[in-house]
């Protein structure tokens, strides 16, 4: 059961997280692949929150709902979704299948095939990412968090996110642009 | 943020570049790179037009209205009409949960119609809540299991999915203070609470439909079980849903 909460928490809960629902949904569509599932994420995020709002220090009040999110959006996906959660921190097997660059369709430049991919396929080749990979490329490429906030909500070194962001851009341009 | 202590993968540091995350230093020397090398360049022209392009077709955007409100409700003073209710509904539902046996709450006559008030705040209790049931599952062959033990008999529970009404779980609501089987289903992105009652002796009836609070209700009884169905779907998609549920097979 909630607690008594002052009004300064719900004061608070006003200010820190409410300005931050869309893109505390947008994580969630993207970690669980649907809208009705994100909502429910984000409820259950917002609660938590709400519950744990006296313990917000000043500060990054984005990177705090949103670390929220991803630990409720994990929580609930291994509870209701287990066999979609792909954590795996390791993109070599899906690489390994990779087209060959040679392989590609020269007849039209690179960046030119990757400015005329459409949303689906965007979104599909997202979708398909492992975990680490898709969240760490969301907060920076869609949610436009930088470096340090992205480290310090998924929990990782810098260096870590560095790497797996390039890996997952590059993923994606391999499958936008082959056939 | 600034990276100053560049990794060894030159491509990671055009990834930070475009990025804008490297220090003057470390930027003004990929400059000198990417000027040179070819494949460093192209590198850069990927990332740049792959952001370019999940900025188009990514935009951000709001969270859904219904979402935006019921978030808003968790920071807005509690409604205080009924504070007796909330704390027995949520200390019997406990009982009820904690597996203690809870056959001796015994179910009094009941009347026509009354209980939908207990329904629909059961409903709105479990919109607020974490989540909208005590056990999440699609298979009725979960869910119907689950009951027993908790309330004196367990509840049809019906596969509507082919109907485009999932199930998705079950919970324990509180009706004229016994414990009641209630059904969740999802139609869309709506959520139908499906709360059965025993009511032995009481006739059949025909799906009523009515309106509470902004959710309609439609209850009918049948075969000595009240159903009372909550939603916030339209009032046709709701009596779409009990005319399903009432016409499947009795042994589905």
């Amino acid at each position: 059961m909630r607690g008594q909460a002052s009004g300064d928490d719900r004061a608070r809960f006003a200010t820190v997280v409410v300005p931050h629902l869309g893109d505390a949904f947008a994580l969630a569509r993207w970690l669980t692949g649907n809208r009705a599932d994100a909502e429910d994420v984000v409820q259950e995020a917002s609660l938590r929150a709400y519950r744990a709002i006296a313990g917000f220090a000043d500060g990054n009040a984005r990177a705090w709902v949103l670390t929220i999110v991803r630990h409720t959006a994990y929580t609930w996906l291994r509870r209701n979704r287990s066999s979609t959660l792909v954590m795996v921190d390791d993109l070599e097997a899906v690489e390994r299948t990779q087209a060959d660059p040679s392989d590609r369709d020269t007849g039209t430049p690179e960046t030119e095939l990757i400015a005329k991919a459409d949303a689906a396929r965007l979104e599909a080749a997202i979708a398909g990412l492992p975990a680490p990979f898709k969240e760490t490329l969301v907060l920076r490429d869609i949610q436009g968090l930088d470096y340090r906030e992205i480290a310090t909500i998924t929990e990782v070194p810098i260096g870590t996110v560095m790497s797996r962001l390039a890996r997952a851009r590059r993923r994606l341009v391999a499958l936008i642009t082959k056939d | 943020m600034t990276v100053s202590t560049p990794p060894d993968d030159p491509t990671l540091l055009i990834h930070a570049y475009v990025d804008g995350e490297l220090d003057p230093a470390n930027a003004l020397e990929i400059e000198r790179r990417l000027a040179a090398d070819p494949a460093l360049a192209a590198e850069r022209d990927r990332v740049a037009a792959l952001r370019a392009t999940l900025h188009r077709h990514f935009p951000r955007e709001a969270a859904p209205a219904g979402l935006r409100a019921r978030v808003a409700a968790i920071g807005a003073p509690r409604r205080t009409e009924h504070p007796s209710w909330f704390a027995l509904a949520a200390s019997v539902a406990l009982a009820a949960v904690v597996g203690s046996s809870s056959t001796y709450l015994a179910f009094g006559p009941q009347q026509p119609g009354s209980g939908s008030e207990a329904v629909v705040d059961g409903h709105i209790r479990a919109m607020m809540a974490p989540q909208p049931f005590d056990v999440a599952s699609s298979d009725k062959h979960t869910v119907k299991p689950w009951f027993n033990g908790r309330i004196p008999e367990a509840p049809r529970v019906i596969d509507l999915a082919q109907a485009d009404f999932p199930l998705v779980g079950g919970r324990i609501d509180v009706v004229d203070r016994a414990p009641a089987a209630t059904l969740v289903y999802r139609h869309r992105k709506h959520l139908i609470s499906l709360t059965e009652v025993v009511a032995r002796g009481r006739a059949d009836s025909a799906p009523a439909r009515r309106s509470s609070d902004g959710y309609n209700i439609v209850q009918w009884t049948a075969g000595g079980v009240a159903y009372w169905a909550v939603s916030d779907v339209a009032a046709g998609d709701l009596e779409d849903f009990a005319q399903k549920f009432r016409t499947a097979p009795a042994d589905q």
